[in-house]
Order: C-alpha cells, then sequence, then structure tokens
C-alpha cells in the first residue's frame, strides 16, 4: 500500500461519508484504526499475528486454569 | 490432555501442499482480509469428491486428528469414509481447532464458494479464501447474535476496500 493510500484510508476511517458502513461501524464501537493496520500487512503477515494472537490467549487460558485447579 | 501450539498457517499450507480443494470460510478468512477479530478455530469448507476427501484426510494425518471434545477412548480415523459419513467435522489437531464444512446451505454448493473466493497470496503460494461478500452473506444468513455482531466490522472493511481497489485504478 503506498503512502497515499494509506492516507486516504486514514482520511476515509477519521471522517466517513454520511451513511457510509464504515460510520456506522464506528458509531457501533468498532475500531477501524486495527482494522488499517492490518490493511497494510500482506495476507501471510495477517495470518502469522493471529495465530501469535491466538497463542497468547491459549496461554492465558492455561495460566488461568493452573490458578484455578 | 496435551496443550497444542496454534499454527493455522501450517495448516492452510499442509492443506495446499496436499492439493486439497478448499475454501477458508468464518472468522479466519475475515482475519486474512484485515479483521481485527481474533478467532479459536481455522472454518474450511471443501470439496465433497471422493478423491478429495482422501487427500483432506491424508493432508491432516500428521496432525493426529480427533473429535473435538470427545471423551478420551472414542474411536475415530479421520479418513475419505470418515468424512463420506457425515457433512461437518469438528476436529481438535496438533496445529489447533479445526472444522471441516461440506456444505453452507446459505452459500451454495461448494462450486458457487469457489466461484465466489478470492485467492490470497498466503506462505509461497496462494489460498482460496470466502470473500467479503460472502462472508457477509452468510453472517446474516446465520443470523445469530454472534454472527450479527460481526457484521459492521465485515461491512466498513468491505468499503475499505472498495476505497483501496478504487484508488488502484486511478493510480
Amino acid at each position: 500500500m503506498t503512502r497515499e493510500e494509506k492516507k486516504r484510508l486514514y482520511e476515509l476511517v477519521q471522517n466517513p461519508p454520511p451513511g457510509s458502513k464504515i460510520e456506522a461501524a464506528k458509531k457501533d464501537g468498532v475500531d477501524l484504526t486495527l482494522n488499517l493496520r492490518r490493511l497494510r500487512l500482506t495476507p501471510t503477515e495477517r495470518s502469522q499475528e493471529m495465530d501469535n494472537a491466538l497463542e497468547l490467549v491459549r496461554e492465558l487460558q492455561r495460566a488461568w486454569a493452573q490458578i484455578n485447579r | 490432555m496435551t496443550a497444542v501450539k496454534t499454527n493455522y498457517r501450517a495448516a492452510l499450507k499442509a492443506l495446499a501442499d496436499g492439493g486439497v480443494n478448499f475454501v477458508v470460510i468464518g472468522a479466519y478468512a475475515a482475519v486474512l482480509q484485515g479483521s481485527a477479530q481474533i478467532t479459536q478455530d481455522l472454518d474450511i469448507c471443501y470439496e465433497r469428491t471422493s478423491a478429495n476427501m482422501k487427500r483432506l484426510a491424508a493432508s491432516l494425518a500428521p496432525y493426529h486428528p480427533r473429535l473435538r471434545g470427545a471423551p478420551d477412548g472414542v474411536p475415530f480415523v479421520l479418513d475419505e469414509h470418515a468424512l463420506a459419513q457425515g457433512m461437518s467435522f469438528t476436529l481438535e489437531t496438533d496445529l489447533g481447532d479445526i472444522d471441516l464444512i461440506g456444505e453452507l446451505s446459505a452459500l451454495g454448493p461448494f462450486s458457487q464458494i469457489v466461484h465466489d473466493a478470492v485467492r490470497l497470496p498466503l506462505f509461497d503460494g496462494a489460498c482460496l479464501v470466502a470473500g467479503l461478500d460472502t462472508l457477509i452473506r452468510s453472517k446474516r444468513a446465520a443470523g445469530r447474535p454472534k454472527d450479527l455482531r460481526a457484521l459492521p466490522e465485515l461491512e466498513a472493511l468491505k468499503e475499505l476496500h472498495e476505497s483501496e481497489q478504487k484508488d488502484k485504478k486511478n493510480r
């Protein structure tokens, strides 16, 4: 993604057109800056991030289970 | 029970390398397209031909697929015969939880899901992934609270993708 594309998408999220789905999502509490960051990654990088995040969740679940054993 | 180290990239690579005809669906498909959700499983829609089910079973075999949540001792071998007996399987594997779905009534037959899928570059190859339109349609059709909660993000993501594509065309 070029610098210009990044800038345009950022502006779109900051000032979404009235009636757009982007505006609706923001009103719904969706943090679209998270999506902007992920859109800058390749699908492989997104997959890696997901696996890493999930691994952290699982670690926390295991730790929680141990505490409560 | 042993802790599993999740590696869905390895699972997708194993399926692709094994020549399996499949489409990534569900939340993982959304993640690959920029969703910020965290999902605990990998959903795969697979072609239900005998040859493909054989390839699917062979690709997952090294990762010891077993029925998720089933009591110890329940006999199960994932092979083409087992796949032919059912439509959907919720599995636990050494790479994480994988759901195999043979048919999604809301989206039509596998050929339609393939037709609507997008090919994304992943690892050294490519992978078919249900497009955002398809994911939105399936969430609407499912209509459960958890599906409906995912809709605003998916719809916004679709607009962001469209804007990105427009930019690329105008360049």
